[in-house]
């Protein structure tokens, strides 16, 4: 079986995100970024489905810093890279890049495609069906367990409240990976150092192919609220302060 | 004599089966990886000297030193009465007598012998009666065998001297066997017969001890000595690096421990000092330095038979236990080297990816960010904005001091307040210094204890390559953890930089006049030596020294300088979970603290410190009794305002 996976380096959310200045975007010149954590998923599933039962694993990377997690998904045991090209400092759009993902699936005679199931720039989760649409393949998004068995699938999907429904489709297909059946493990510093050597073959993007369907107008950043006040530990301190508050917003007398 | 032949064969036959019975160890010594433990013979011989013959570090335990040391020279007065009871049978017309066998040599031993019985008589009460919590988990059966064959050793030589007096010959240098003659006589043996059985029984009891040994702790008595020649001669904040020929980072097997290593685990002599003296022993967690040592001596003894290493005979949790504050390793009196062993294994367990999901996320915040917070390098010096006054950017202009500022001391909350604190105490003293802003990484110290070698590689090169294009004279570091890697561990990168802690620095432009300071009126503070401070870089002066000039009492804990105690954080520990754990050793220390009675401060040295302590004594509830400060906070420049101090209930 042969297995793509998509990698996305999304924004790293610790940081301290600012408006671009159109207004419509972040910007993204100093920002760190990070691998998107459904797609560190996705790529947890393809390398248990390869030690399950034998697979060869196509890592696709786009964004920036796509080299390094490329590495880290080498030492984890992809058995090829691809940094797919980008618009620089933009988000990666599921529309945008589909067609480059459906594209290599073919080039790489995929039998199956794996991506996390939204990221924080595809909170619609666009990317596993577009990419299904494009290659006329089966989807199934928000799974948290998959077992191959040569050519058939079973995978599980969670629809909250622990319920969860398991579907069989046969291979071709494409996934939108919510968990991975096992937690992503640990690779190793000197793993990742000896996975450093590794080649990183280049990929070109494909042209989306899809005409506009809507915009974004305006991006707004959370407004910083009022900051918390520390009472302190020391009850009777604590409950006049208290009361003090609540009478000076008109909540108790005083 | 017709009794040469019985004997020869006895003493061949006894030989033969302790070399038998030490076989296994020999040949895993013989085919164990090489160690370079053979340089500086005369520094070797000299700590062989102190801790033998001065018997230093058993004597920090009095009872225990002191009845060791009477069975220690007892045993070498006696050996004179061994060669004397062998030689003379073995090759007949052998004899002590013209060196004084009969006369001086004749009156120490039988002192001795006495000695030797009060010494035994000692150990028995302290194993027995007092029964200190250091014995659990020794094997109470190897110690009371010894005791036994001891006594009888020690008895038949006596009662055989004595039984020679009662036939007649000279008792006037044997004081002891003549009373004890007195007795026999008196039971009516006969002196020919009691003479021979006690000699048989003499001779029975030390080739019993003979093979008995190979498979007792009291092996030591024949490898202490070469176990602390070998000792380590490294700085002690050097991590073992991992030899080249080994093929992966870590050891998941006995037989990859180098012959140092493994010569550690035949010598342990079960007297668990080490164990008295572990945080995650007292704290609950499944390790004792001392099981760790025997299990895998045992394991070593079963051979092939013995279960996988690690997770079997070492089971994960102990090895992920350890804080690496080397209080074990500072209180072994034959030298073992416990913190090799398990960052060795360690490395094996984080090279198949078995960390816990804590250490997960540290070590992956650490491989992305260079943090194991998992904030963005651009706020790593965010607490600058705060301060009155901007600081240098090293890597832009020269500097005289580069501070390494370190993770906790420039991103947690808790402790940036102390950052500004030294920064401004750098300023009024005039201190021409600058930081790496965004290019400072973690320094790897705890990530290497951890197991992490390739990490601590890619941060230590990254660190050591931004540091090398700077302009400074010497390297300040606000976390200890941080100045022992950029110290120590550095070193393996041919980095040789001149580093002190921030404490040392201080105390220096203290003495040198160029700190004016507010002094308090001698109110009494206690102090908690940071291992990597103190213990593992002799740190222990400076720190005491500027809460003298600031005008506090320092009254120190019971356990202090090299015996301090961890506050749980080091090695890793931070980043792991608290699950099993009985009592925090964070806590286990406040309520060392409170116990002084007098003290309101428990001042640090160490931004870990701040943070593990402020938590411990929220948890405990007693922020209105003690509270913790950085010693930084008891240093106020006379430009500024004076610190007032909390009232004290003493108790």
């Amino acid at each position: 079986m042969n297995i793509l996976v998509v990698l996305r380096m999304i924004p790293d959310s610790a940081g301290e995100l600012q408006l671009a200045e159109d207004g419509r975007s972040i910007d993204r010149e100093w920002l760190d970024f990070q691998l998107n954590d459904f797609d560190d998923h996705a790529l947890e599933e393809a390398i248990l489905l390869k030690e399950a039962g034998g697979a060869k694993v196509t890592a696709v990377a786009v964004g920036e810093g796509a080299n390094r997690v490329l590495q880290m998904a080498a030492a984890r045991g992809a058995d090829e890279v691809v940094a797919l090209q980008s618009e620089e400092d933009a988000m990666i759009s599921s529309r945008e890049i589909a067609a480059s993902i459906a594209a290599m699936a073919r080039a790489k005679s995929a039998d199956l495609v794996l991506c996390g199931v939204q990221s924080s720039e595809d909170v619609f989760g666009q990317l596993a069906p577009y990419v299904g649409a494009l290659l006329d393949w089966p989807h199934v998004s928000g799974t948290n367990r998959i077992v191959a068995n040569g050519a058939v699938l079973r995978v599980t999907q969670e629809r909250g409240a622990g319920v969860a429904v398991t579907y069989e489709l046969a291979t071709p297909a494409v996934l939108g990976v919510q968990t991975a059946s096992k937690a992503p493990r640990y690779v190793s510093g000197s793993k990742l150092r000896e996975a450093s050597k590794t080649p990183i073959g280049r990929a070109t993007p494909e042209s989306s192919g899809f005409e506009r369907s809507a915009e974004i107008i305006t991006l707004r950043l959370p407004v910083q609220g009022g900051s918390g006040e520390n009472l302190g530990g020391n009850a009777e301190t604590v409950a006049d302060r208290l009361v003090s508050i609540l009478a000076a917003k008109g909540l108790a007398r005083n | 004599m017709a009794s040469t032949l019985p004997l020869w064969i006895l003493v061949i036959t006894a030989l033969a089966l302790t070399a038998w019975r030490s076989r296994r160890y020999a040949m895993a010594l013989a085919n164990a990886p090489a160690a370079a433990r053979f340089d500086r013979p005369m520094l070797r011989l000299q700590g062989v000297m102190v801790a033998i013959g001065m018997h230093r570090k058993m004597l920090r335990k009095p009872l225990s030193g002191v009845l060791h040391a009477i069975i220690f020279i007892s045993f070498f007065v006696l050996f004179t009465a061994t060669i004397d009871a062998f030689g003379s049978r073995l090759f007949p017309g052998f004899s002590l007598a013209p060196i004084g066998g009969e006369t001086w040599i004749a009156a120490l031993q039988d002192i001795f012998s006495a000695l030797m019985l009060v010494g035994v008589g000692l150990a028995l009460y302290q194993r027995y009666v007092l029964r200190p919590a250091r014995f659990d988990g020794s094997s109470g059966s190897d110690a009371a065998i010894i005791y036994v064959l001891i006594v009888l050793i020690v008895a038949s030589l006596l009662l055989e001297a004595a039984a020679r007096i009662v036939g007649g010959s000279d008792g006037s240098w044997r004081p002891v066997a003549s009373a004890l003659a007195g007795l026999l006589d008196r039971a009516g043996m006969s002196a020919h017969a009691g003479e021979e059985l006690f000699y048989w029984v003499h001779i029975g009891a030390i080739l019993a001890f003979l093979v008995y040994i190979p498979g007792s702790k009291h092996r030591h008595m024949f490898l202490a000595a070469p176990n602390i020649y070998f000792r380590s001669l490294e700085p002690r904040g050097l991590a073992p690096a991992v030899p080249e020929a080994r093929e992966a980072p870590g050891i998941d097997s006995l037989g990859q421990f180098d012959w140092k290593q493994q010569l550690d685990l035949l010598s342990c002599t079960e007297c668990g000092r080490c164990q008295a003296v572990c945080p995650a022993y007292a704290a609950g967690l499944p390790l004792s330095p001392k099981l760790l040592i025997t299990d895998m001596r045992d394991a070593l003894a079963a051979g092939s038979s013995a279960a996988p290493l690690v997770g079997g005979v070492i089971s994960e949790e102990t090895l992920w236990a350890c804080t690496t504050c080397r209080a074990c390793m500072e209180a072994c009196p034959v030298e073992i080297e416990h913190l090799p062993k398990i960052i060795d294994m360690r490395r094996h367990l984080v090279d198949e990816g078995r960390v816990s999901p804590g250490l997960q996320e540290a070590l992956s915040n650490l491989i992305r960010l260079g943090n194991s917070m998992g904030k963005p390098s651009k706020m790593r010096a965010r607490w600058t904005r705060e301060l009155g006054f901007p600081v240098k950017d090293a890597r832009e202009e020269p500097v005289d001091v580069l501070w390494f500022v370190g993770d906790y001391a420039s991103y947690d909350p808790r402790v940036q307040e102390i950052t500004r604190k030294v920064a401004e105490l750098l300023t009024a003293a005039g201190v021409d210094f600058g930081i790496l802003f965004d290019a400072e990484r973690n320094s790897g110290n705890d990530v290497r204890r951890a197991g992490e070698e390739g990490l601590f590689e890619t941060l230590a090169q990254s660190n050591i390559d931004e540091i090398k294009a700077c302009s400074f004279n010497r390297i300040m570091t606000t976390d200890p953890h941080s100045l022992n890697a950029l110290k120590n561990d550095y070193q393996h990168f041919g980095a040789a930089f001149e580093v002190l802690h921030y404490t040392a620095l201080l105390a220096e432009l203290i003495a040198a006049g160029k700190l004016d300071l507010h002094v308090a009126d001698g109110a009494r503070v206690t102090y908690h030596d940071p291992c990597y401070l103190g213990r593992y870089n002799g740190g222990f002066d400076a720190p005491r020294e500027l809460i003298r000039a600031a005008g506090y009492t320092l009254h120190d804990m019971p356990r202090c300088r090299e015996n301090s105690f961890c506050c749980g954080a080091g090695g890793g520990r931070i980043w792991q979970g608290d699950d099993g754990v009985t009592e925090r050793p964070s806590e286990n220390r406040i309520r060392e603290a409170l116990s002084l009675g007098d003290v309101a401060y428990f001042v640090v040295a160490c931004p870990k410190d701040k943070v593990m302590y402020t938590a411990a004594i929220d948890a405990l509830g007693v922020a209105d009794r003690l509270k913790a400060v950085d010693i930084a906070e008891l240093l106020v420049p006379r430009t500024s305002q004076a610190l007032e101090m909390p009232p004290v209930e003493t108790s």
